[in-house]
């Protein structure tokens, strides 16, 4: 039985620092998401577990973190369900080859360069119970994620939701996270099938199986919850039940399939219907108990497992520091390049290739799924999770300077999509 | 769009896109001549082969005649080392080849805890046999820079890894 005493403690805790610290980046013009991620990492072993171990060792006794796994592993699963009702494929379609060409170059691009990355770091800090395919894939998966919500906060925030900027960055951001998470899946699958008694074959068979019965089966389902709103201009309390019942059960079926949990929430939203005034009105539902109480918990979680202490030393560092210029060049480089090939302004096309390089919140939950199956270890972790922090924080300034947001005003004047997307999430 | 556009969609998707993934082909086949160090992450059983462990300071703690669960994270050749349960004695350790080598020392939380006192360094240096399902490990316990402190024998095997019990 947990401690009550100690997880409420844990969770005031968490709530208040990652409320102060979101509030302190916010002022400073940063995603209150980035600071929430600063807050978790702080009340870790890299800063409280630093500077006062006998308290932090009190405050998050390991026998406590499984209760607190949970509590943000829920938190999660509704998070990547708002994340998939987000993502709408069909407006890549709209935006043209341009948007087809940034969208896939922006996936390859890091991709590949994270796959070299990984031929130099696989012997360095990784282990041989990890196979070079699945350590090579996963760091590609990992560095090609953008952090939709995020994205969408900023482009929202500076009223570049409008722009052709906007839309072209969200089209993309979609297409780069659903593939980011099909690669992600056939990772995992790889990893488990070591220690399953199921047939590799039939483990993907049954994904293959499962997502083509909600693709063309439930998903018409799925639309009664749209002509319900619709007649009534809200959901009943036992609807928006059914639909989280339907996300938790999901969730079920592809963690008992192989995968993950987080994979079946996700397809559960990108299959809802995707009208807009329906999409923000299930939103607004769920978002604030997840992105007040339970999202703040993963932060700290991540936070926890993270620890900088294990990137010490020259050589450490000089790995982080690639690590980062690699996910930064494959991910702002690759887009600014497919884009500027396409046509955009080079102004513009940096503008987007410093979007698509905000990883964020879901880089984080994918390197938490890394560490959890092993393929990556507490080092190359903290790494990543400094690599995340680093992409994510740099994107508001570095866009201020390269698009200022005068010049956004006048651009959007004259365009007319209504602004909808992941707003509170992130 | 007009043919001429067409063309520069396939010719800019040829190399931006589908050149690369070839060379991802490449990266990918090429690294599996690679190799990374023996994975030794997860929980290990230690035993100490005599009772003379009672003799040399924590190295009860470490490896009991009756066995003790050692806990072991691994980053490429680094390793940390913890006692499961008494999170006092770390060890920073690595392993290169199949030789592993680790020197305990209480952290500032188990020095003022009195289960052990130690003023030097308590070394492990184990030979682990990679080839064994599960892993195991054979080795000593010493004294650091103590050669009046005899070794003590210990032997090891692996209980979990990649949070698989074996």
């Amino acid at each position: 039985m947990p401690n009550i005493f100690t997880l409420v403690l844990q969770i005031a805790v968490i709530l208040g620092a990652c409320r102060v610290v979101g509030t302190l980046f916010q002022k400073i013009r940063q995603p209150r998401v980035v600071g929430e991620m600063f807050a978790g990492i702080m009340l870790g072993p890299s800063l409280l577990g630093w500077m006062a171990p006998r308290f932090e060792t009190y405050l998050f006794p390991s026998s406590s973190l499984g209760y607190l796994n949970a509590l943000s592993q829920v938190g999660v699963i509704i998070f990547m369900f708002l994340v998939g009702l987000g993502i709408n494929l069909k407006e890549l379609k709209s935006q043209g080859h341009a948007a087809v060409l940034t969208s896939h170059v922006s996936i390859v691009g890091p991709f590949v360069l994270a796959a070299a990355l990984a031929r130099f770091l696989y012997p360095r800090l990784s282990d041989d119970s990890v196979t070079f395919t699945s350590f090579a894939l996963f760091m590609g998966a990992a560095m090609s994620i953008t952090a939709f919500p995020v994205l969408a906060r900023i482009l929202s925030e500076r009223g570049m939701l409008s722009s052709r900027l906007g839309t072209v960055a969200i089209a993309c951001a979609a297409v780069d996270d659903a593939t980011g998470w099909c690669i992600l899946a056939y990772i995992i699958v790889l990893i488990r099938a070591a220690h399953r008694q199921t047939p590799l074959w039939l483990t993907f068979a049954g994904v293959i199986l499962f997502a083509l019965m909600m693709i063309y089966g439930v998903r018409r389902l799925l639309q009664g919850f749209e002509t319900a709103y619709k007649k009534r201009g809200v959901l009943s309390d036992n609807l928006v039940a059914s639909m989280l019942l339907l996300v938790l059960a999901s969730a079920l079926c592809t963690e008992w399939l192989g995968i993950h949990l987080l994979f079946g929430s996700f397809l559960m939203g990108a299959i809802m219907p995707k009208e807009q005034k329906f999409v923000r009105y299930v939103l607004d539902r769920f978002e604030t108990i997840t992105v007040t109480l339970l999202l703040p918990l993963f932060f700290a979680f991540t936070g926890l497992r993270t620890n900088i202490g294990l990137v010490s030393g020259s050589q450490m560092w000089i790995y982080c520091g690639l690590i980062i210029l690699v996910a930064t060049g494959g991910k702002l480089g690759g887009s600014m390049l497919a884009c500027w090939i396409t046509g955009m302004r080079l102004r513009e096309a940096a503008g987007l290739g410093t979007l698509m390089n905000t990883r964020g919140l879901m880089e984080l939950v994918i390197l938490n799924i890394g560490l959890d199956i092993k393929v990556i270890s507490p080092a190359l972790f903290s790494m990543m999770v400094l690599m995340a922090l680093t992409t994510t924080f740099m994107t508001t300034p570095v866009l201020e300077l390269i698009c200022p947001q005068e010049v956004i005003r006048r651009e959007v004047e004259n365009a007319s999509t209504p602004e909808v997307g992941l707003n509170a999430v992130a | 769009m007009d043919r001429h556009q067409s063309r520069n969609f396939a010719i800019a998707y040829t190399f931006l896109v589908a050149l690369p993934v070839l060379g991802l082909v490449g990266v990918l086949r090429s690294g599996r001549v690679l190799s990374a160090p023996l994975s030794v992450e997860g929980i290990w059983k230690l035993q100490a082969d005599s009772k003379r462990s009672l003799a040399l300071p924590c190295a009860r703690y470490i490896a009991s005649p009756r066995g003790t669960a050692v806990a072991i994270s691994q980053s490429g050749k680094d390793l940390t080392l913890s006692l499961v349960g008494e999170p006092g004695l770390m060890a920073a350790g690595v392993i290169e080849g199949t030789t592993l080598k680790a020197m305990f020392h209480p952290s500032r939380e188990g020095a003022g805890q009195g289960q052990c006192q130690m003023h030097r360094g308590l070394l492990l240096n184990a030979t682990v046999n990679g080839k064994a399902n599960p892993r195991s490990l054979t080795g000593n316990l010493s004294v650091a820079d103590c050669f009046s402190c005899p070794p003590v024998g210990i032997y090891g095997v692996r209980q979990i890894s990649n949070g698989q019990p074996h």
